[in-house]
């Protein structure tokens, strides 16, 4: 049966749904926050904010070519050694490149559910540079390795 | 070759496993606007079509999310892994500044 009480029910809960459709657009203001022009320096310190970082060698296995030919498409895979359980996983990996105008490339959030640490990408390489991985652990431990690729021919236009 | 823009591929192995940890390769058909500039180096602001978001979700449940910038190739490769747990839906969405959302699925069945 339907009374002017559930219809006003109704309308309240997709008030409700309405809302909360409005949470993923201000996800993407926060994404294109994420690129911005800056130093390398610049973007370190808004997204870590001079956080210490230890070297990751050991347990980040970066892959990509040590020459690239072309700078619009370089393959890269970055392998984090971890348990991957809900106490202690890879909470969010970064890519960074040093020489591009944007220096942010990727911000990768995995869950545990994700079974092993491991993202791969084609990026953009405006120049020869470093390359980061950096590895944001569940615990707030930051792990950073890098990477230096030799660029040909650029691939980030301006 | 506007019209294939948002063709999402996703690749997985022939053969799954129970409880295997899967590595996925997903590809999607899209420009990645690059930044340009005007003589004097300067941005020219505009609203830029690249995509900003890839979420992964797995039985309903978040896998990994990827937020890029224009720093990814044009027709963006990304590979990820996750547990296949159970035979269901492993999904894709791409999301681009223009709010374009493209979506790719696959069903995770175990031999």
């Amino acid at each position: 049966m339907v009374t002017r009480r559930t219809v006003l029910g109704t309308l309240s809960t997709l008030g409700v749904v309405a809302a909360t459709g409005v949470l993923p657009a201000r996800g993407a203001a926060s994404a294109q926050a994420l690129g911005q022009q800056e130093t390398i320096e610049a973007a370190m310190k808004r997204l870590f904010g001079g956080r210490p970082m230890k070297d990751g060698g050991s347990l980040i296995k970066l892959d990509m070519p040590l020459i690239a030919e072309n700078g619009a498409v370089v393959p890269l895979s970055i392998e984090v050694s971890s348990p991957m359980t809900a106490a202690n996983h890879v909470k969010h990996i970064y890519v960074v490149a040093d020489k591009n105008r944007i220096p942010v490339v990727t911000r990768v959030a995995l869950t545990p559910a994700a079974g092993q640490a491991y993202m791969g990408a084609n990026i953009r390489l405006g120049e020869t540079g470093d390359v980061r991985a950096i590895v944001e652990q569940s615990d707030g431990t930051l792990l950073q390795v890098k990477r230096e690729v030799k660029v040909t021919v650029g691939g980030c236009g301006g | 070759m506007a019209s294939d823009i948002g063709k999402v591929r996703l690749r997985i192995p022939s053969s799954i496993k129970s409880d295997d940890v899967v590595k996925v390769r997903i590809l999607v058909i899209h420009p990645m606007e690059r930044i340009e500039r005007d003589k004097q180096g300067k941005i020219i602001e505009r609203n830029y079509n690249y995509i900003d978001k890839v979420l992964v979700t797995y039985l309903g449940k978040t896998v990994a999310s990827f937020d890029t910038t224009q720093n990814v190739s044009e027709n963006p490769f990304f590979a990820f892994a996750f547990r296949a747990t159970d035979p269901g839906q492993l999904k894709v969405t791409f999301t681009d500044t223009t709010a374009g959302k493209y979506e790719g699925t696959t069903d995770i069945k175990f031999s």
